[in-house]
């Protein structure tokens, strides 16, 4: 009979360990949800700022066309300083042609 | 709010909007694998997927959302629903709209999963396999940070978990906790039709 109470206390002990441990994993779950929550929201602040940073753009129409305005300029002076470079050598082939 | 603002938001929920899908295939892994140890039981495992992935949903959404409002790309609602109609990166971004459709599925079907059976519910969630790499194709494809340090960190941070899950699920085949009591079960029904 005695042991027969000792079980029970036994299980009761038991249940009372799951029940405490059911309820410390619910908290953390609850917890670690809410964390990865705020997290992901401070994560859109963030990698968005990350992302300005590293590919800023302009105003929305505006971003393409500075960017090829600017390849343009520096297209048409490359072609400009070649294009004088190019005379000079024509001048000295002239000096070639006389000497032969 | 300026265009530009609502263009970083895009590009920073679709980052987020990969982690959480990872972490959320990667829980889902962790759970078919019946993973637990004293200080994380199972039920934290699929509690957490679950929550994870409706969270996941909620920022899938801004990121969409974000996209189609602004003006600069005036992509449209139809290009956010219907995958390939969009004028601007059509394939890319139709493998995004593919993602994200299969994605609700397989959120919708969970939620009512007593409704539609089991059978049922397991096959349509064999789709989250072919949803996140899809999602990862679409942000290979037409995201304007790829080839960004930080991008290439969180993608390969991303694919290591879940390749490393997946390989895990493959190797390791889910324990049975029930397997003897089906056996004894079965051996019993068996004697009785005998009988």
């Amino acid at each position: 009979m005695q042991g027969a109470k000792v079980e029970i206390m036994e299980n009761k002990n038991t249940t009372a360990k799951r029940i405490q441990a059911r309820n410390a994993a619910t908290r953390m779950l609850n917890r670690l949800t809410a964390g990865l929550a705020f997290g992901a929201v401070a994560g859109v602040g963030i990698l968005g700022a990350v992302s300005a940073y590293t590919i800023p753009g302009t105003a929305a129409t505006t971003s393409g066309a500075t960017a090829s305005t600017s390849t343009s300029t520096s297209t048409s002076t490359g072609l400009q300083s070649s294009s004088s470079s190019v005379g000079s050598s024509s001048s000295s082939g002239v000096a070639v042609s006389g000497g032969s | 709010m300026p265009d530009t603002v609502l263009w970083y938001t895009t590009r920073g929920a679709g980052a987020v909007s990969l982690a959480l899908l990872s972490a959320v295939v990667v829980l889902g892994v962790m759970s078919s694998l019946r993973f637990e140890v004293p200080s994380w039981p199972r039920f934290l495992t699929t509690g957490l997927h679950r929550n994870l992935s409706l969270t996941a949903v909620v920022f899938l959404a801004l990121h969409i959302v974000t996209a189609v409002v602004d003006p600069f790309t005036h992509l449209g609602w139809l290009a956010a629903v219907v995958p390939f109609s969009s004028y601007y990166r059509t394939f890319w971004l139709g493998l995004g709209v593919i993602a994200f459709e299969l994605l609700i599925a397989i959120t919708v079907t969970s939620l009512v999963r007593g409704l539609i059976g089991l059978s049922a519910w397991r096959a349509i969630h064999w789709l989250s396999y072919a949803s996140w790499p899809i999602a990862v194709l679409h942000g290979f494809g037409t995201g304007t940070d790829t080839l960004s340090t930080w991008m290439l960190a969180i993608d390969g941070v991303c694919i290591a978990a879940v390749a490393g899950s997946v390989a895990a699920r493959l190797m390791f085949r889910s324990p049975d906790p029930l397997a003897a009591d089906r056996a004894r079960f079965r051996e019993r029904v068996s004697r009785k039709v005998v009988k």
